[in-house]
């Protein structure tokens, strides 16, 4: 049996779906490979909103508002319903030094025409009645500029709606090897559990393990797996209207920002940031960290603890309500916080599209569009050259 | 014993799945408890998976013509049972 394509896609997370259905509905025979089922990495164990307000102001926010207006777009066009939902956003300032820097990000996003607004305790307690009472205000982010949708829906939407156009996919494939021609280096086929896989294009779509694939070509990508938890509450009256986030998610996100929280060493030390969601099937979603220990995805107690403890300074009804689960996942984290999106000029054929650490739900759509263009050799929708994985080769 | 299974009947009680939504996750390519769980909810509610998860391990095998032991559980996570947010937040960690 000879198996030919176009091009072969690698990973079926929320990156990997999107630039395979693109690619499929520019008419490229598109394969799909997955080390195990769709969305069963960092994709399904994350949270389920895409925001502007949590991108650096710039490139990072202009992505982030194409994506979700894209999204809309998605939803729209597809029959499989990945639960797409406009909502706003709340950055909830625990006090006035928060609120100062909150505003400073405002008016660098307002400048950009993002008509993100502060709003005093007053307002804060009228939008979220079951908030602490002693919260000094908020940043609130419209619904233009915050969305929610079911992060391993998103991949199956993308998978079901790219088979209509012709897309495969094969699931539990284990890649063995990706062979080069010995004069250009260009990529020529894959060996695979499913025998060999011709092709003159492979699109590194693998996320935390992108870096595995890319040593089957000699390039070392440079992503780390950053861990994350969010814990799960029984299905209850909800509890917020908005999205929820602390100020400290910033820091939490971003070195260089000068700000200290007066919180316990444990909350310091597991590098909480508290973020609260209502989902569609009425559970609550209370997160969340960032921390770097490998690929190691097992809840940690400490953690559990810790978002816990600083949950109660936000949402003290949160007392009563119980939990009934908790799960880790691990975001592909990039030192600069954006994402490659790429060609590799000394593997051609070889492109990277991985290291969306925790935005890779929210960029899925404009990533894939992008990749498609790039794939295509035409110009991207604005200049994403900052995505060039050529900032990383000496 | 899956054979005498309804398509209308109630598997995971919790989230209110029948049988006809697991086989359909199946079709779509779920090959585990896990697959079925992120496709349709199956062992995502209040009890998560421990009255279901033998009925849908039962219907993977039938299915797929695989052995029960061959199609997994569900990942183990904390919490063993529900417990509030406020007594997590308030228990000691060693």
């Amino acid at each position: 049996m000879s198996l030919v394509y176009d091009v072969v896609v690698i990973g079926a997370g929320a990156i990997g779906t999107s630039v395979a259905y693109h690619l499929a509905d520019r008419g490229l025979k598109t394969l799909l490979l997955e080390k195990g089922d769709i969305a069963s990495g960092s994709s399904s164990h994350c949270d389920a909103v895409g925001l502007i307000c949590d991108k650096q102001p710039g490139i990072d926010t202009k992505m982030g508002q194409y994506s979700i207006d894209y999204y809309e777009e998605l939803a729209k066009k597809f029959d499989f319903d990945f639960e797409f939902e406009r909502k706003g956003c709340l950055y909830v300032c625990e006090t006035e030094p928060e609120f100062e820097a909150a505003s400073e990000y405002m008016r660098k996003q307002n400048e950009d025409g993002y008509p993100l607004r502060m709003v005093e305790n007053k307002e804060l307690c009228e939008m979220e009645p079951h908030i602490s009472k002693d919260i000094f205000g908020a940043l609130y982010t419209p619904p233009s500029g915050c969305i929610a949708v079911s992060p391993y829906k998103v991949c199956f939407a993308f998978v079901e709606e790219g088979k209509k156009l012709g897309m495969e996919v094969m699931t539990y494939c284990d890649i063995t090897g990706i062979n080069l021609d010995h004069k250009t280096n260009a990529v020529e086929s894959i060996d695979t559990n499913y025998g060999r896989i011709s092709t003159k294009r492979i699109i590194n779509c693998a996320g935390v393990w992108a870096p595995e694939i890319g040593k089957l070509v000699g390039i070392d990508i440079p992503i780390e797996p950053r861990k994350g938890t969010n814990l799960v509450s029984e299905k209850c009256e909800r509890l917020c209207n908005n999205k929820i986030l602390e100020y400290g998610y910033m820091m939490s996100k971003f070195d260089g920002i000068n700000f200290k929280r007066k919180v316990s060493k444990l909350v310091e030390d597991q590098n909480i940031a508290f973020n609260l969601e209502y989902t569609k099937a009425c559970n609550l979603l209370v997160g969340g960290n960032r921390l770097f220990r490998g690929y190691d995805t097992r809840t940690e107690i400490e953690t559990v603890k810790a978002i816990c403890e600083r949950a109660m300074r936000f949402y003290p009804e949160l007392a009563d309500i119980k939990c009934i689960r908790t799960y880790s996942g691990v975001r592909p984290f990039v030192i600069d916080h954006l994402p490659i999106v790429s060609d590799v000029d000394s593997v051609p054929g070889f492109y990277i599209c991985a290291g969306h650490e925790g935005d890779g739900i929210c960029f899925s759509p404009f990533t894939g569009k992008q990749m498609a263009h790039i794939v295509m050799g035409e110009s991207t929708d604005f200049d994403i050259s900052s995505l060039d994985y050529s900032r990383f080769v000496k | 014993m899956a054979e005498y299974f309804s398509d209308d009947m109630i598997v995971c009680r919790c989230e209110e799945v029948t049988v006809a939504e697991i086989k359909e996750a199946i079709r779509q390519g779920a090959k585990d408890v896990v697959g079925v769980k992120r496709r349709v909810r199956a062992g995502m509610g209040l009890c998560q998976g421990r009255t279901c998860e033998k009925m849908v391990q039962q219907i993977l095998a039938q299915e797929l013509g695989a052995k029960p032991w061959e199609v997994g559980t569900s990942s183990a996570r904390p919490p063993i049972r529900p417990i509030s947010f406020g007594d997590l937040a308030n228990g000691v960690v060693e």
